[in-house]
């Protein structure tokens, strides 16, 4: 017995050993992207769009470019290592794909000066670190208008991730838009405090339908939980980045998608130039990022015509979201007529426009 | 021929030390099984794992930066569990010790007093021991069970954190984001080394090993605490308080966690957000267990546990392995560990039969 432990013994080593030869080394030849994501990249949702939007980038760049992707790591101290090693390993790209992990990214980006860092949902920028975002409150105002062409209960629900200006924008354009074919419609907001939870997101949708909501809007959840209770009961609902008809097939109102392709395309554009300068991202219909789309053939056609008209407006400037008068959940007036709320304003947001009923979390 | 399972008279020496080297063999050799399937490298993996953590000074640093929390929390955990109290709250007392702590740069946002981070130590030290202590009273008091109630109050901390985080401390200016503001130097552990976030908290947790090694080891009220554990009568004849000892095990592992709490808050954080505790307060069970609850053991099995972790963090990156691939490893590895060391007390025998039993009674 004592001698086959030691060839057990033996083994172990001999194969620990026989590793220890073989480092990893990168390749000076091509550009190593790294990817970070909060979530699986699954299907459908946040994550995925995010790794489709180098699409583009492999095509032109073929071989040259190698995508390291790390996927479904939670915002913490241990997403902090796993960025220096994507760095140690010879990634000169990284994309950092959730808010959580900004703080240690700025701080890798300032120690790695020929470094690019693109930085999603995050406000803080650096010289080569560069926070992106959607303009979601654009292609939500669209959503609100065909909701409100759709709802016979004038009551709609959002199952919302975090109460952060990205997501409460994202349901005042939603609202504005619904109010401004119907000024009778109310919302109703649950919030998860959860990018991932598909479970909590599924009683919180029934109970948005239990309280008479038919029309539900999924805010960033990274599963098509939300979109599979609305067919179920038979209520219509949307979602965002990408698209989850499938798991609506007869209910499904239409997608918010985040076409990354032209804004990746860009910056690794940028980074081999040698001009990829840090800068606040914050992209909309017109740069193509923000595009709404699979509408639902419910919608009656005069309604499709109008939502056209107005999503051509958004995008040639002529028309804005937050164009006054707006008023906050108390009916102050918040946004003046002919005046329109700024960009500081809409990236900071902390109140809810008129017609929400749920109070943010305080 | 039947096997039967016996106690040994002694624990096997040479046991004791191939067991890690037996558990190592096994979970390489199941896990090759998983690493194949999946068309992964296994040269690749293993390298990850077990060579990458010591590669360079970073890594290194990593590794005792997750040693720290580890180590503190399990030692006085072990404490506990050798007077058979079972506190499974590590990770509730981790949390109350770094909202308590977090107090002082959220309310002192501007005070660089060199007062500041022990302030901050006392105040973790304090939140985790109230917390620990609600358990020891209700045991005490009322004989309610402390697993539950420990385990139970890890929910209620949580639930505390995120009150706080979402509303009076949230960080004004971190768009409605639930996390403070981040804390200024005076208030964060220097680095050990510039640029690294390993930190001199560190030296805590080794301190309160070689007291807790002189405590159980040498003193009298280690040994009363054994005792109860060992022989919970023999204890009583003694007049060795039960109660004392439910105090004494809760207080100084709640004190641990708060303090561990607190140094992750003021370490490699620096703020006080959703996930502090990096889930230390459950792991720090199996890393006492591990060390067969002997404060050297304990050393050892802290060391190994954040190797093993950061190897899973390098073989996310290098090895292009899912999380799910490195739990499994990880979860391998525990599992070997444990039912090897089995052998180090216990061993097979072949069943005796009837004839042969009742002629060894004859004789």
């Amino acid at each position: 017995m004592k001698l086959s432990f030691c060839a057990i013994k033996k083994t172990a080593f001999a194969v620990v050993l026989s590793t220890a030869s073989l480092g990893s080394s990168a390749n000076s030849e091509t550009l190593d992207i790294g990817v970070l994501l909060p979530s699986p990249i699954a299907d459908v949702g946040w994550s995925h769009a995010l790794v489709e939007g180098f699409n583009g980038v492999k095509e032109k760049y073929g071989d040259d470019v190698k995508l390291n992707i790390v996927e479904n790591i939670q915002e913490g101290p241990d997403a902090d290592r796993i960025m220096n090693k994507m760095v140690g390993d010879g990634n000169k790209f990284l994309l950092l794909g959730s808010f959580g992990y900004m703080n240690s990214g700025l701080k890798l980006a300032k120690r790695n000066p020929d470094m690019s860092f693109i930085h999603a949902s995050g406000y803080k920028v650096g010289d080569n670190f560069s926070p992106f975002t959607a303009k979601y409150y654009e292609g939500l105002y669209l959503m609100g208008m065909a909701a409100a062409d759709l709802t016979k209960t004038k009551k709609l629900g959002v199952v919302g991730a975090y109460a952060i200006p990205e997501l409460i924008s994202s349901i005042n354009g939603f609202a504005l838009g619904a109010r401004a074919v119907d000024p009778e419609i109310t919302i109703d907001v649950i919030w998860l405090n959860s990018w991932f939870d598909p479970a909590k997101a599924q009683a919180s949708a029934k109970a948005l339908i239990a309280n008479g909501a038919d029309v539900l809007f999924s805010n960033a959840q990274d599963t098509p939980s939300v979109v599979a209770v609305g067919e179920e009961a038979g209520v219509y609902v949307f979602n965002l980045n990408s698209s989850m008809s499938e798991y609506a097939p007869t209910k499904y109102l239409g997608v918010v998608k985040t076409d990354w392709g032209p804004f990746f395309s860009a910056s690794v554009d940028a980074h081999l130039n040698g001009n990829f300068e840090g800068r606040n991202e914050w992209l909309g219909v017109d740069a193509g990022v923000v595009v709404t789309e699979e509408w639902s053939s419910d919608i009656s056609s005069e309604m499709v015509e109008r939502i056209k008209t107005v999503e051509a407006e958004i995008s040639s400037g002529a028309r804005h979201v937050y164009d006054g008068p707006i008023h906050n959940q108390d009916g102050e007036q918040m946004v003046a007529v002919g005046e329109r709320l700024d960009d500081g304003g809409i990236l900071g947001i902390n109140w809810h426009v008129q017609g929400v009923n749920t109070p943010l979390p305080k | 021929m039947q096997l039967q399972f016996e106690r040994r008279d002694t624990p096997s020496k040479p046991l004791i030390f191939a067991t890690p080297f037996i558990a190592i063999a096994i979970t390489i050799l199941l896990s090759s099984i998983m690493l194949i399937i999946q068309g992964k490298s296994l040269q690749t993996t293993f390298f990850a794992f077990f060579i990458e953590p010591f590669e360079s000074t970073y890594a290194l640093s990593e590794v005792l930066l997750k040693f720290g929390p580890l180590l503190f929390i399990a030692q006085a955990l072990a404490i506990g569990f050798r007077a058979k109290v079972w506190n499974i709250g590590g990770e509730g007392q981790m949390i109350m010790g770094a909202i308590l702590a977090s107090s002082i740069p959220v309310y002192f946002t501007d005070s660089e007093s060199v007062f500041l981070l022990p302030a901050m130590i006392l105040l973790g030290a304090f939140g985790g021991m109230f917390w620990a202590g609600i358990a020891a009273f209700l045991k005490t008091r009322y004989n309610a069970n402390e697993i539950l109630v420990t385990l139970m109050l890890s929910s209620i901390a949580l639930q505390i954190l995120y009150f706080f985080l979402l509303g009076p401390w949230k960080d004004p200016m971190g768009f409605n984001f639930p996390q403070t503001v981040m804390f200024q130097d005076a208030a964060l552990f220097p680095p050990i080394i510039f640029g690294f976030r390993l930190n001199y908290s560190l030296i805590i947790p080794i301190f309160f090993t070689i007291f807790v090694w002189i405590y159980m080891e040498k003193r009298f009220g280690g040994f009363q605490l054994t005792v109860g554990g060992l022989a919970p009568r023999a204890a009583t004849y003694a007049g060795y308080s039960a109660n004392g000892a439910v105090w004494k095990s809760l207080l100084i592992a709640g004190m641990a966690a708060g303090i561990a709490g607190m140094s992750e808050v003021a370490g490699p954080i620096g703020q006080l957000q959703r996930s502090v505790t990096s889930g230390y307060g459950y792991s720090a069970i199996i890393v006492a267990y591990l060390g067969a609850l002997h404060p050297l053991g304990i050393v050892f099995a802290a060391l190994f546990l954040s190797v093993i972790h950061i190897g899973g963090d390098y073989a996310l990156v290098t090895a292009d392995l899912p999380i799910s691939s490195v739990h499994i490893f990880q979860g391998l590895l525990l599992v070997t560990y444990l039912s090897s060391y089995t052998f180090v007390n216990y061993r097979f025998k072949p069943r005796k039969t009837r004839v042969e039993e009742i002629e060894s009674r004859l004789i």
